[in-house]
């Protein structure tokens, strides 16, 4: 009897080893798979940024050429990062999204200094060049699969909500929310920088010009996502970009 | 082409670990053994290009089991299962013709990185 409860004694301690032995096991290949999991989330991290360094140097030298705008792209891209949230589009589901804002004037390396830079009226020839940009721009970055939906807003960021805009005459919906969204980002900022043409205006009258172009120039959800965030905050984005 | 690896470890979980982490990598197909005899009629039939045997089994040890593995003529690069790296055991081992050593617990990197290895020799 007692031999017996022994010897179960022994058998239950062999076992409870075994599952120690067992358990140990697994928990290493947890422990591996935790780790290549962290190097996999380290590396997306630093290709992103390295995507992101790529793209900025894009956009700087497509506005080299253009010394008036200086940092457009960037504040611009900053603007349309923070409508696009408020939109409620998920920007760290489609973080190309920003690397369309900083690059929708890409296209514009087609247009010669000449057209450009022109201070008198643009004839009907030369305005058509200048219209193209976007489709320029869109062939341009047609193989660089990354941008994925990047690449709609270069094509689309001077559509109008009304259907009068361009390259495709786009109207409502069917324009992109992402380039719906950059159109009024790309007019604030345009709005509130000095141009040669006409000084700087304020975000509060900035914010009322756009007003007045929602349905015609802008869609009205973007807007409404616009009016969500004040004025404060986009002095402090226009801060931040320097 | 596919070359065999061949795993002899009286524990099923062992056996599918290392089988399930090797699957489809490299070319190797990963068959499976439970003891020392099934182990060496296995590698007799499969001339498998790595053998992981286990140190601890019932039956014919995994130290006897490389002796006559080796004795029969395989090349098989030899990796021992131990459950700790104690030198005497080592040296047995490695008269026996084992050629690494893998402790337990082991890792599905190193267990890559080994069979990498040896695929690339």
């Amino acid at each position: 009897m007692t031999e017996s409860v022994d010897d179960l004694r022994a058998e239950l301690e062999r076992r409870e080893h075994e599952l120690a032995r067992r358990e140990a096991q697994l928990e290493r290949y947890a422990a591996d798979l935790r780790e290549v999991f962290q190097q996999e989330r380290q590396r997306s991290e630093e290709l992103h940024k390295s995507y992101t360094a790529t793209v900025r140097a894009l956009a700087n030298a497509v506005e080299a050429r253009d010394a008036y705008t200086g940092k457009h792209a960037e504040r611009v891209a900053a603007y349309g990062l923070a409508i696009a949230r408020a939109a409620g589009i998920d920007i760290a589901g489609s973080p190309e999204i920003e690397f369309g804002f900083l690059l929708h004037d890409v296209g514009k390396v087609a247009i010669p200094d000449a057209i450009l830079f022109k201070t008198a009226p643009l004839t009907d020839a030369e305005y058509a060049l200048v219209q193209r940009h976007p489709v320029v721009g869109a062939e341009i970055l047609r193989d660089v699969h990354f941008l994925g939906a990047a690449k709609v807003v270069v094509r689309h960021h001077h559509e109008r909500f009304d259907g009068t805009g361009y390259p495709d005459g786009l109207s409502g919906d069917d324009i992109p929310l992402a380039a719906r969204v950059f159109s009024v980002a790309d007019a604030l900022d345009a709005l509130t920088t000095e141009r040669p043409y006409r000084p700087a205006c304020g975000f509060r009258a900035a914010r009322e010009e756009i007003r007045q172009a929602t349905g015609t120039q802008f869609c009205p959800s973007a807007v409404a996502a616009f009016e969500d965030i004040d004025d404060d905050r986009f002095e402090a984005i226009r801060e931040e970009v320097g | 082409m596919t070359r065999s690896v061949l795993v002899i470890d009286d524990d099923p979980l062992i056996r599918r670990l290392i089988a399930a982490t090797l699957q489809d990598v490299g070319g190797f197909a990963v068959h499976e053994a439970e003891d020392g005899e099934a182990g060496l009629a296995a590698a007799a039939e499969l001339t498998p290009a790595v053998v992981l045997v286990d140190f601890e089994m019932p039956g014919i040890s995994g130290v006897e089991t490389c002796r006559r593995l080796r004795a029969a003529g395989s090349t098989a690069t030899v990796v021992m299962l131990t459950g700790s790296a104690d030198s005497d055991t080592e040296v047995q081992a490695r008269a026996a013709g084992v050629d690494r050593f893998l402790t337990k617990p082991f890792s599905p990197l190193e267990v890559l990185r080994l069979v990498d290895r040896v695929g690339r020799q």
